[in-house]
């Protein structure tokens, strides 16, 4: 290894005050960026991987952060230790960033051109037609149709990947060596972080550009980085090229982290009886969202539709992945089968009852029975409430425990989802995310339901979290015999999960089958696009 | 088994701590809230305590003296017909405060239950309850006010009302505003996915999560209700002499403001530091409850 090194960074230490006292959020970080190379940062949520990324850029907020030691030498001149007006002059200069979410990170309210010029102007000292010019190529160049007419545009005019591309666009305006990518297509649908992926790396060739990728998965990693440097809790766990880490992984961690990828199949298949009749049976379902016009009482409504004229079916003791990318109307159907959402025409039968002609005192009794799981385990519980009143809640409502019992229930719902009894008295607050989703988890089957309908229930949590959530669901629907509709974005998840699939594309049904025989024959030309996309090892 | 053995048998796990105790704890380390809590308690404790320990009767005149400045007998002197200024205060206090806690105490149950039940079942239940709000609001309170006294005669429970309904509107937008955006959490939804009782919904899901907006609101509720008291005193519609308020004394006060100036400095300094002092109590609670405040 002869060339350049363009960035090298040592013993970097970040040290955040909270109310608890000091938290390290980096110790001891040193690694270098060679010219021309990508270096792939991979780690879990509150592994340092941004802050790291942040401090040599001067973004850390202090307070309460703080670099405490360490250099960071960039064509000799140390960024933590250069003035702001240095560093101004740097930023999007010479380091461009560019960041998980593009909408919080372009201006709303101001056309795609104007800050696309204002970043020319200001470091390269155009002329505005000269920049315009520039801008518009730039555009181009990042893959967006009709860069003369759609430059004059919004932000909010432009899907989370065209965003993206104009992000991509503004950081390489001013041509800078280095580009930082914090997890730029962790909020995007698989087909278009795809697409995203292979911009970056095109543009990475041909601008020559030394880019740092950080991110938690790492099957984008593989795809992307030339070495890659793998932290965990402020530090560094391990460093080397792609090749070693995937192949000779030498720390526990990594070998976690890479066992969590999901590459195989479904250890064991369900006990589906596909012989037996249906426990819920979709037919034809509608769900729109009422667009109201008019005024005040006499509205008249307009439905945008959702879910439009889809059927399923789901045997008892089967999993079934209902899978598609945001906007394709998974989640409304999810939600539209516990009534959630109001379906306008169809029938959803559930053990031979139509759920959606039940009356209110009837659906109380029939929602027992169907239990829901949500994604984000921070809102799904409530903050008010400890883990003890929120276990209890369900079992005293439906009369399923006594004040008598209702402790032997809780505890015996703790066992079952892998949790110490010992923490029924606490908030959720008090707990990470995994352990908030175990509790979602014990909420869901308190009630000893027959359905369970997860709605993406694992894409909220870092990687080693997700294979141990997956498991545990695994063994809770063969436990309680369970059966589940599993909703999901991620096509690895719904292999290893799920019995059967469905694919879901703007509302409509596009194909469903076995899991292996859709993963490894798809007819449809969605579903292979969708199996393409997965980033693999 | 009862719920007291019941939480003996969870007594010896370790408790946690919720949001509410964390928010205190934040409070207890701001010296600006706690020392208007403080004094509050204080100016509290000695309008509770008024009867026992005021120097004189609150009527008790002394004709011959009339309005004398401070003085050993008369720490914050005497008015017109030589009754003393601090006992008037002491006992101004009780109702003043009294005014202030229990029409806020209407207004906070109005309003929460109006907003909380409007927020939550929405659709045409809540455009009917949103647009009555909208409709009282358009009504100007002071005249409302005084259509009432007029009507009914003043006296204490009609002022504690017409407050009361006055200042429930705000509470009850501003609890619907939150509610609206409390019930699309996944935690709402959880609790009508086990079927729970849309009244369950609201009393335990929904209401202890708007409280903290509630309790801040609540503290600004407070100051503003004192403040209208002594303006409907101020104008006579409120409580008649020989009984006093701060808003009655105050207004006794402006009256004679160039001879004797005392008789409106005092109460006026009093109405003041005790507003002061819920500000600085309704800041510190909005900056403790505040998630976004706990970063640093």
């Amino acid at each position: 290894m002869t060339s350049e090194k363009l960035l090298s960074v040592e013993n970097l230490r970040v040290l955040f005050n909270t109310r608890n006292g000091q938290t390290v959020a980096v110790e001891n970080l040193s690694f270098s960026l060679e010219a021309g190379k990508v270096l792939g940062i991979v780690g879990e949520s509150g592994s340092g991987k941004s802050v790291a990324c942040y401090a040599l850029m001067g973004l850390i907020p202090s307070p309460p952060g703080k670099i405490e030691s360490g250099r960071a030498l960039f064509h000799g001149k140390d960024l933590l230790t250069a003035s702001e007006a240095e560093l101004r002059h740097l930023r999007g200069n010479k380091i461009a960033m560019i960041f998980q979410d593009p909408m919080t990170c372009l201006n709303p309210y101001m056309r795609i051109a104007d800050q696309l010029i204002e970043v020319l102007s200001h470091h390269k000292k155009m002329s505005k037609k000269e920049a315009r010019a520039k801008a518009i190529a730039s555009l181009i160049e990042v893959g967006i149709k009709d860069a003369e007419t759609r430059i004059n545009e919004y932000p909010h005019q432009f899907s989370g990947g065209m965003r993206q591309r104009v992000m991509i666009a503004m950081a390489l305006l001013a041509e800078p060596e280095i580009l930082i990518a914090d997890e730029p297509t962790t909020a995007l649908d698989v087909t278009v972080q795809a697409q995203i992926l292979a911009l970056i790396k095109g543009l990475q060739k041909s601008h020559n550009l030394a880019v740092i990728f950080i991110t938690h998965d790492l099957g984008v990693a593989a795809q992307m980085a030339d070495d890659i440097i793998v932290m965990e809790k402020g530090k560094l766990v391990e460093q080397g090229t792609t090749e070693t880490i995937f192949k000779l992984p030498t720390q526990e961690y990594t070998k976690a982290l890479l066992r969590a990828v999901l590459t195989t199949a479904k250890p064991v298949a369900s006990a589906a009886k596909l012989n037996e009749p249906s426990l819920l049976q979709v037919k034809n379902i509608q769900v729109g969202y009422a667009m109201p016009t008019g005024l005040l009482l006499n509205r008249k409504k307009q439905f945008a539709r959702g879910v439009d004229n889809v059927s399923i079916n789901i045997q008892r003791g089967e999993i079934l992945g209902l899978v598609g990318e945001s906007g394709s109307g998974k989640s409304t159907l999810g939600r539209s089968i516990i009534r959630l959402v109001d379906a306008q025409s169809g029938e959803v039968l559930f053990n031979g009852k139509n759920l959606l002609e039940l009356s209110a005192s009837n659906l109380k009794e029939t929602r027992r029975s169907i239990q829901m799981i949500f994604q984000d385990p921070y809102a799904s519980l409530n903050p008010r409430m400890t883990v003890f009143d929120t276990l209890a809640e369900p079992l005293l409502v439906h009369g399923i425990a006594t004040k008598n019992t209702v402790l032997d229930c809780v505890n015996e719902l703790m066992d079952d989802v892998g949790l110490d009894r010992r923490f029924i008295r606490k908030y959720p607050h008090e707990f990470s995310g995994g352990q908030r989703q175990r509790i979602a988890i014990a909420r869901a089957i308190a009630l000893k339901p027959q359905l369970i309908v997860a709605d993406e229930p694992v894409s909220a949590l870092d990687v080693t979290i997700r294979a141990q959530i997956l498991a545990l669901l695994l063994k809770l629907t063969q436990k309680h015999n369970l059966t589940m509709l599993f909703i999901s974005h991620d096509m690895s998840v719904v292999r290893y999960l799920c019995d059967r699939v469905v694919v879901m594309q703007k509302g409509k049904l596009v194909e469903e089958g076995v899991t292996e025989q859709l993963f490894s024959a798809p007819q449809q030309e969605y579903t292979k696009q969708l199996l393409a996309a997965i980033p693999t090892l | 088994m009862s719920n007291s053995v019941l939480s003996a048998q969870l007594h010896h796990l370790e408790k946690g701590t919720s949001l509410t105790q964390d928010a205190f704890a934040r409070l207890r380390k701001n010296k600006m809230a706690m020392t208007g809590f403080f004094i509050l308690l204080f100016i509290i404790a000695i309008s509770l305590l008024t009867p026992w320990i005021a120097p004189y009767s609150y009527e008790e005149q002394n004709l011959d003296l009339g309005a004398s400045p401070p003085s050993a007998a008369h720490w914050l002197g005497t008015d017109i017909l030589g009754r003393d200024q601090l006992t008037r205060i002491m006992y101004g206090s009780r109702i003043s405060l009294m005014v202030g806690f229990i029409a806020t105490a209407v207004a906070l149950t109005i309003g929460v239950l109006w907003g909380a039940i409007a927020g939550f079942v929405g659709g045409h239940v809540d455009a009917v309850m949103m647009r009555i709000v909208d409709a009282l609001y358009a009504l100007p309170f002071t005249i409302f006010i005084i259509l009432l006294t007029v009507i009914f005669g003043s006296s204490m429970l009609l002022l504690f009302l017409a407050i009361g309904a006055v200042e429930w509107l705000t509470m009850a937008r501003i609890v619907r505003g939150q509610v609206l955006t409390i019930k699309r959490q996944e935690f709402v939804e959880a609790a009508v996915s086990m079927g729970l009782s849309p009244w369950r919904i609201i009393s335990r899901h929904l209401i202890p999560n708007v409280i903290g907006t509630v309790i801040i609101y609540t503290t600004l509720t407070i100051p503003s209700v004192i403040l209208l008291e002594s303006f409907l005193s101020f104008l006579g519609l409120g409580i008649q002499p020989p009984a006093s308020s701060w808003g009655s004394l105050i207004s006794g006060g402006v009256e004679t403001m160039e001879e004797y100036p005392w008789l409106l400095l005092f109460p006026g300094l009093v109405l003041t530091i005790t507003l002061f002092s819920l500000n600085f109590l309704g800041d510190g609670l909005r900056d403790a409850l505040d998630p976004r405040a706990s970063k640093d």
